[in-house]
């Protein structure tokens, strides 16, 4: 009989931008209340499901890799996220918003109401906790609002702060209402800025990142 | 479902307090000391001296550790501010700083142990802020003092001393004769208590502000009554440059010496690291689908292999600490990937510092 090994994993955290932000504000936004786990960096076609060594080698070629650092960008991180679904689950949730790239005029507005295929069986579209909409860098909109959710937090994340510097937005709802910045003065000597939309499913932590172009008019 | 809501009992605050030597090098005893005849020439110079790891002239890294000042009370030992007023001068300035801050009070006079010296005045050992960090720790002191060839070892009493004296500037500490905070039994000629002199102790140890003050008197008097001979200075209206006197002339050592002594001056400082501990549990049914791409296979959103439906196999890379906004506030990486299934359960303890 050997020993069990009872080791509990430490890991030391960094903050990410977004969480020195919350620090900074002072406002109780800084208040760790849940937590995800996240596979970044996997890739689940070194899993070998016919290793002839049998199925303790499976993953012989994921389990030994190196990690890299935390990186300190919110969206850049915990990029895929670990999902809890009923055991049997042949078809992983997906979401769709009908778009693979969105190109906004300066000004334009644009809805987006995303949809979720395989969730729970197929037997429903839309997730009751709605969607978690984030903008990479919040100056290259205006508008960027969450409808649907009629919650304190998903309000209170609608609300409008100045910010300078290019750091991420998140709100919630089942539609989101976002339009391209006026501001010139972002553009430098530039046409266009750049930046994504993620969209995560609150329910199911599908994910879909897509790439955001504001084109200047004038 | 991808988030999981943290209870009140997964949450734990801890405060470690971490030691360490003082010193740039982090090492104790520091030997190796100089000072700058730069800083000792400028206006700084008719207030204190600084104490350098390096030569600053030839060494850029050098850095400040610690300044020695010297104050009197009836502004001896220094130039006069205007000649015509008596008794204002720097010196007079440095005791009255120092007296301000460990007594509050204009009328107090500095005594050592029991006892009050006639001299009102004393040597500042001033530990830079980013040295002592949050205090000194008590105990830890061990400096050596020469004299000729002989030598004195001073410690602070806060090993032996049975209660905890309280001044305007935190806890104090007596400094008597001995080393890590063990006074030493000495023939000391007319010694007021073990370890000390008739001029009463060689100082006062104030941790939480970072400072040693040692009393010119009993450095005054010569080895056998428990002093160094240090002969300090007290004249009116001449520069004296009693910091120096205590430091040595001869570069790298701390008081008079005339031999090949290697200084010796030894201290810990004090810090309070306070810590946040998270811990993360996924129970055998959570958290073993994963919307990774390369779990998928095509766009419909079939997992990769069949094996997958039933049995998944996921692997935990990282650990994101959110607020109630889904807000992702921290994030943290394991050093390798740690395999979830349905057999199995993770409990991950996560770690802010700040």
């Amino acid at each position: 009989m050997g020993y069990l090994n009872n080791q509990i994993i430490t890991v030391d955290a960094i903050l990410t931008k977004k969480g020195r932000e919350a620090l900074a504000k002072n406002d109780g936004s800084f208040r760790i209340t849940q937590f995800s786990l996240s596979d970044d960096e996997i890739d689940y076609t070194l899993f070998n499901p016919n290793n002839p060594s049998g199925s303790a080698y499976y993953g012989q070629a994921i389990e030994g890799m190196p990690l890299l650092e935390a990186f300190p960008d919110e969206t850049q991180i915990m990029k895929y996220l670990l999902t809890t679904l009923p055991r049997g689950t042949a078809k992983m949730p997906i979401i769709n918003i009908g778009y693979t790239n969105i190109v906004l005029k300066q000004g334009a507005s644009l809805s987006i109401t995303p949809q979720t295929l395989n969730y729970l069986g197929g037997s429903q579209t839309y997730e009751t906790s709605g969607y978690n909409f984030t903008i990479g860098d919040v100056r290259t909109m205006s508008t960027f609002n969450g409808v649907g959710i009629n919650t304190n937090t998903s309000t209170a994340l609608n609300s409008t702060t100045t910010l300078g510097t290019n750091v991420s937005k998140t709100v919630i709802g089942t539609t989101l209402n976002m339009t391209g910045t006026t501001i010139n003065t972002l553009f430098g000597n530039q046409t266009q800025l750049q930046t994504v939309l993620i969209v995560q499913g609150r329910d199911s932590g599908a994910r879909v990142t897509i790439p955001i172009t504001i084109t200047k008019i004038s | 479902m991808s988030y999981k809501s943290l209870d009140p009992q997964d949450f734990l605050v801890s405060a470690d307090t971490i030691t360490a030597p003082c010193w740039s090098t982090l090492t104790n005893p520091e030997t190796s000391l100089y000072t700058s005849s730069v800083q000792v020439a400028g206006t700084s110079g008719n207030y204190y001296l600084n104490v350098y790891n390096n030569d600053p002239s030839t060494n850029s890294s050098s850095e400040i550790q610690f300044n020695i000042s010297y104050g009197n009370a009836f502004g001896s030992g220094s130039l006069l501010y205007d000649p015509g007023i008596n008794g204002l001068s720097p010196t007079r300035t440095v005791y009255g700083q120092w007296r301000n801050l460990i007594y509050g009070d204009e009328n107090t006079q500095f005594s050592f142990s029991t006892v009050s010296p006639t001299q009102q005045d004393f040597y500042a050992i001033s530990i830079d802020r980013a040295r002592f960090k949050e205090s000194l720790l008590p105990g830890s002191l061990t400096l050596l003092l020469y004299s000729a060839s002989k030598q004195i070892t001073l410690t602070d009493d806060s090993l032996t001393s049975t209660t905890v004296s309280y001044c305007d500037a935190g806890r104090v500490f007596n400094i008597i004769s001995g080393s890590n905070g063990i006074a030493t039994a000495t023939n000391t000629l007319g010694a007021i208590n073990t370890g000390m002199t008739v001029s009463g102790s060689y100082g006062l140890f104030l941790p939480d502000i970072g400072t040693i003050i040692l009393n010119a008197s009993a450095l005054d008097l010569v080895h056998a009554s428990g002093g160094i001979s240090l002969n300090t200075q007290r004249s009116s209206n001449t520069n004296n440059a009693n910091p120096i006197r205590l430091y040595s002339t001869a570069s790298g050592r701390i008081g008079l010496t005339t031999g090949s002594y290697t200084s010796s001056f030894s201290l810990n400082s004090q810090e309070t690291i306070t810590s946040d501990f998270v811990f993360c549990r996924a129970r055998n049914a959570e958290f073993n689908y994963t919307e990774n791409p390369s779990f998928i296979s095509g766009s419909t959103g079939a997992v990769l292999y069949d094996l997958f439906v039933n049995s998944p196999t996921t692997y935990i890379t990282t650990v994101g600490l959110y607020n109630d906004s889904n807000e992702l506030l921290a994030v943290a990486k394991l050093s390798k990937p740690l395999k979830k299934d349905f057999t199995k359960e993770a409990l991950v303890r996560v770690k802010l510092d700040f």
